[in-house]
């Protein structure tokens, strides 16, 4: 009985340590997240992406620095003078690699769907026909995936209103989204906490998407 | 005292570990010696690195200890590992040098004789929306490569020409698999078009020389179209046009997809509203049937199949010169065409591709009362495998074969002549990149043919140079055999191969939104097919004539300067002579007019959701043997040649289209050549009658309506 309860017991703290996060893993990715907050120029920019692959090649079973280093390359691909498809592209491998260790995660498709449209945004004239309903599609099965996802709602939000724009259409869709959006927002605000590591970059993305509703 | 024993050990370990730190220095360098900034450096395992700043320096401390395994990892460039032992408290580690990944997206690629049409190609000659919203392309593949440097237009033909060569010299193939009787049939001066949908393709590769040893049977150019991948959505496209309509549905999911499409096209009611030259019985008409689908097989496995079914027919009165008389032509045609083709990747970097096509070509020619019956079939085979030994060095090998049975018969007589041809050939091709700026290609290519008992041996090659960023260097040159066209072939068996030898050097320039281009070139040509009497009834076949083709082309487009426009510029200089058919002196042929331009313009209109469309077609004129002048062959010219189009491509909504077009908005009288009478009249005159437009406009209003779950979904690509 006495060794039952034991085992039992180790059995508990075993998988107690095993679900644990690795402190090391978290203070790195902490530093990584603040120093992309600020980056002023492409060599930090770089640097912070060297920093999220580091991170992925130590802990291979995390698909969160993949997806960092992923979406630095697209905010650098749209930031600064660089060959935009070579950064989307680096983009796009890294976010299959993230893919392959957490498939059907919203956050990674709606972030597939980000660098499309970053693709899309280098020629629109001609990526436009492939491209938007295939952005479209992945910001639809993010939300399918989780519905409390608010970049997923936020993307879509942007591309409804770019076409809006391209097609002279009302916003009138776009800004229901992007409310929508910022609600979700509000929601994750609620649950962020010192050491949260998650994704929560877009509020600013939907509230210019509300402006262009005022 | 259990516990303190063991927090002063684990202090003490703490410690350990902060005071064993090693700071790691070092400086990585590119080929050139130039500092390499932004790389990635850490210790294998561990979170410790750094990126190397501007000059290639980085500099960083670990708590790793003993042997450890660094990394030097920057994209576009191969990674590098080097062994380490960290013992000391600083480690100065050597020079790092990294060199370059050749990959498809930096090294350079072969432009010589080729034109690509991708989406994602760098350098824009012409992307495939270009193909529907060329003005004067009026939606045929065709249409859009007229526009392209080394092609000539000839309007009452409407088949592709390219650099002196007959339309029969450019081989048409879909996914590698080549295509017979691609060109709808047609009779008297009415053009011709590609039996093909644009829609169908992502992308094309026009060659116009000096291409792969992948092709054969093709004195010219090789024009390889590739289907699209797997659709991305279901959807319904609903066409509405003048000349006829028609229906496509695809069902679509991430493992496969399906689209089937049925058109009905008919002049006739166009045809009664405005007046033809052409004096039509029946006007052309016909229906077609497409069944296309794709399914992803395994983790990188690929199956496409594709099936189409068509018949159609025109029936015309055509003038016999120097009388009031004209005879009765009627025209039926039925075409069917299979394929099926699958690729994947292997281990070891194997890449496999195998397929089958088939097609089967009938028509049916009643010119008064003679009644021919012509039934043309081929079937392809192919395997080819491709394997990339390095990142420098990748090799292609492949096998084909053709059988290629070819009947014509006068139906009242019953008199039948045919042939069937068993060709077979293997090839191989190899890449050799010294770095990615240079790259040269060898390849060969061997056939043999049955019927005309005959073995050849192709061999090609070229290079390209990158010469800055901007800038390359191409040259290619190669041999060439193509079998004579079947209507000859059929009259005389023993017909051998045509031969043709190219030289070709290319420069290209492009950045963003820019690409000039300028081509000049040399090729013989030889054993070409020459007769007594006319084309109609060609007699003592042989393969006796000879010729060459020398020119340059040059092609500019911009997307960049002018806002929302975009606009591309062509010309093309070509100066050929060849004896050949009935002509038995070198003579300049009808269908290789010296100087051709052609300009082309689109604007979109934001504030009126339109495209707008011009293109302006220019060559010097088609020459013609004028009997009343003198007695030498191709002794005249007719004027020039002018067209100039316009369309107008309206989005109300996203998932609908109205387009209007209009060719030879001017109406200029363009004369392709003459018929003369054969015999003189009264006065000892040739009597002639030119060889003109259908009408001097053509007038197309389409809608194309778009139903998708997907709002945004439009079909843009059926216009």
């Amino acid at each position: 009985m006495k060794k039952t309860i034991l085992t039992i017991a180790l059995a508990f703290i075993w998988i107690s340590f095993a679900k644990a996060v690795d402190p090391a893993y978290e203070a790195a990715m902490q530093k990584q997240i603040k120093a992309m907050k600020s980056i002023p120029n492409l060599e930090t920019s770089q640097q912070v992406t060297n920093g999220f692959i580091r991170i992925s090649e130590a802990k291979n079973e995390e698909w969160l620095p993949l997806y960092y280093a992923a979406y630095n390359q697209i905010i650098a691909a749209f930031r600064f003078e660089v060959d935009k498809d070579q950064y989307f592209n680096q983009a796009l491998d890294l976010i299959t690699k993230a893919n392959q260790i957490a498939p059907e995660n919203s956050e990674i498709t709606a972030l597939h769907g980000f660098a499309i449209m970053g693709k899309l945004s280098v020629d629109p004239a001609s990526r436009g026909q492939e491209m938007s309903p295939k952005a479209m599609q992945l910001f639809g099965k993010a939300i399918n995936l989780d519905r409390e996802n608010p970049r997923a709602v936020t993307l879509m939000a942007q591309m409804e209103l770019g076409m809006a724009q391209f097609f002279g259409s009302g916003p009138e869709k776009a800004c229901g989204m992007a409310r929508m959006g910022l609600d979700l927002f509000k929601k994750e605000e609620a649950k962020i906490t010192d050491s949260y590591i998650l994704p929560t970059w877009g509020k600013e993305n939907a509230e210019a998407v509300l402006k262009s509703c005022e | 005292m259990k516990t303190k024993a063991i927090l002063f050990i684990y202090f003490l370990l703490l410690n350990g570990a902060t005071f064993g730190q090693t700071v790691v220095s070092g400086k990585v360098l590119d080929e050139k010696g130039l500092g390499l900034p932004g790389v990635n450096v850490f210790i294998k395992g561990s979170y410790d690195g750094a990126s190397s700043t501007i000059d290639g320096i980085f500099k960083f401390s670990t708590s790793e200890k003993d042997f450890q395994i660094m990394v030097f990892q920057f994209l576009g460039y191969k990674t590098k590992e080097l062994a380490i032992s960290l013992s000391e408290n600083t480690l100065e580690l050597p020079t790092i040098i990294l060199t370059e990944e050749i990959t498809e997206m930096n090294a350079v690629t072969i432009s010589a004789g080729a034109m690509e049409a991708s989406d994602e190609s760098k350098s824009v000659i012409l992307r495939p929306l270009d193909i529907v919203t060329t003005p004067s392309a009026m939606g045929d593949i065709m249409g859009a490569f007229q526009t392209l440097p080394g092609t000539s237009t000839v309007g009452n033909d409407g088949r592709l020409f390219v650099r002196g060569g007959d339309a029969s010299e450019v081989g048409i193939y879909i996914d590698g698999m080549k295509v017979g009787n691609a060109y709808g049939t047609t009779a008297g001066n009415v053009p011709t078009r590609t039996r093909f949908n644009p829609n169908l393709f992502k992308g094309t590769f026009f060659s116009t020389g000096g291409y792969s040893a992948e092709y054969g049977q093709a004195l010219s150019s090789a024009l390889a179209l590739n289907t699209k991948d797997l659709s991305i959505r279901s959807q319904g496209d609903l066409s509405l046009m003048t000349i006829g309509g028609g229906y496509s549905h695809t069902l679509a999911n991430e493992k496969q997809s399906i689209t089937a499409s049925a058109n009905y096209f008919n002049l006739g009611p166009y045809q009664g509203l405005i007046k033809q030259e052409i004096d039509f019985e029946a006007a052309p008409n016909g229906w077609d049937v497409e069944l296309a689908a794709q399914k992803k097989l395994g983790k990188n496995g690929l199956l496409k199949v594709m099936a189409r079914t068509e018949s159609g027919g025109m029936s015309l009165w055509q003038p016999l010169p120097g009388t009031d008389r004209k005879v009765l032509v009627d025209l039926k045609n039925d075409y069917s065409y299979l394929q099926a083709n699958w690729r994947t990747i292997l281990k070891n970097d194997w890449t496999v591709f195998t397929g089958i096509s088939y097609s089967k070509n009938l028509d049916n020619i009643a010119y008064d009362s003679l009644m021919v019956e012509r039934s043309n079939e081929l079937l392809h085979l192919k395997g080819t495998s491709i394997k990339d030994f390095t990142d420098q060095l990748s090799a292609k090998f492949g096998v084909e074969h053709f059988i290629h049975p070819f009947s014509e018969t006068l139906v009242k007589e019953g008199w039948v002549r045919n042939y069937k041809d068993h060709e077979s050939y293997l090839f191989t091709e190899w890449d050799f990149y010294l770095n990615k700026d240079l790259v040269f290609r060898g390849g060969l290519r061997a056939g043999t043919s049955s019927v005309s008992k005959e073995n050849w041996l192709d061999p090609r090659f070229s290079v390209a140079y990158q010469l800055n960023e901007k800038g390359k260097l191409s040259f290619a040159a190669g041999s060439f055999h193509q079998l004579p066209i079947e209507n000859f072939r059929v009259l005389n068996t023993n017909l051998q191969n045509s031969e043709s030898n190219h030289l070709i050097l290319n420069y290209l320039f492009s950045k963003e939104g820019f690409t000039f281009r300028a081509e000049t070139f040399y090729k013989s040509y030889d054993q070409l097919v020459t007769f007594d009497g006319l084309p109609d009834n060609p007699e003592e076949l042989k393969n006796e004539g000879s010729g060459f083709a020398k020119g340059i082309d040059f092609f500019f487009r911009d997307r960049q300067t002018f806002k929302n426009t975009d606009y591309w510029i062509t010309y093309s200089f070509v100066d050929s002579k060849r004896s050949f058919n009935q002509f038995q002196n070198q003579v300049q042929p009808s269908f290789a007019p010296k100087h051709n331009l052609s300009i082309v313009v689109k604007h979109f209109i934001v504030p009126l959701k339109s495209q707008l469309g011009a293109s302006f077609a220019y060559n010097d004129g088609y020459t013609f043997t004028n009997p009343n002048l003198d007695n030498s062959e191709m002794n005249s010219k007719t004027k020039s040649f002018q067209n100039l189009s316009l369309s107008w491509s309206y989005l109300p909504k996203p998932n609908l289209i109205i387009h209007l077009a209009c060719t030879n908005v001017l109406g200029r009288d363009n004369v392709f050549g003459y018929t003369f009478s054969p015999k003189s009249n009264s006065q000892g005159i040739f009597e002639s009658i030119p060889q003109g437009q259908v009408a001097p406009r053509f007038l197309f209003l389409g809608i194309f309506l778009t139903l998708s779950k997907d709002k945004t979904a439009n079909n843009l690509n059926n216009l």
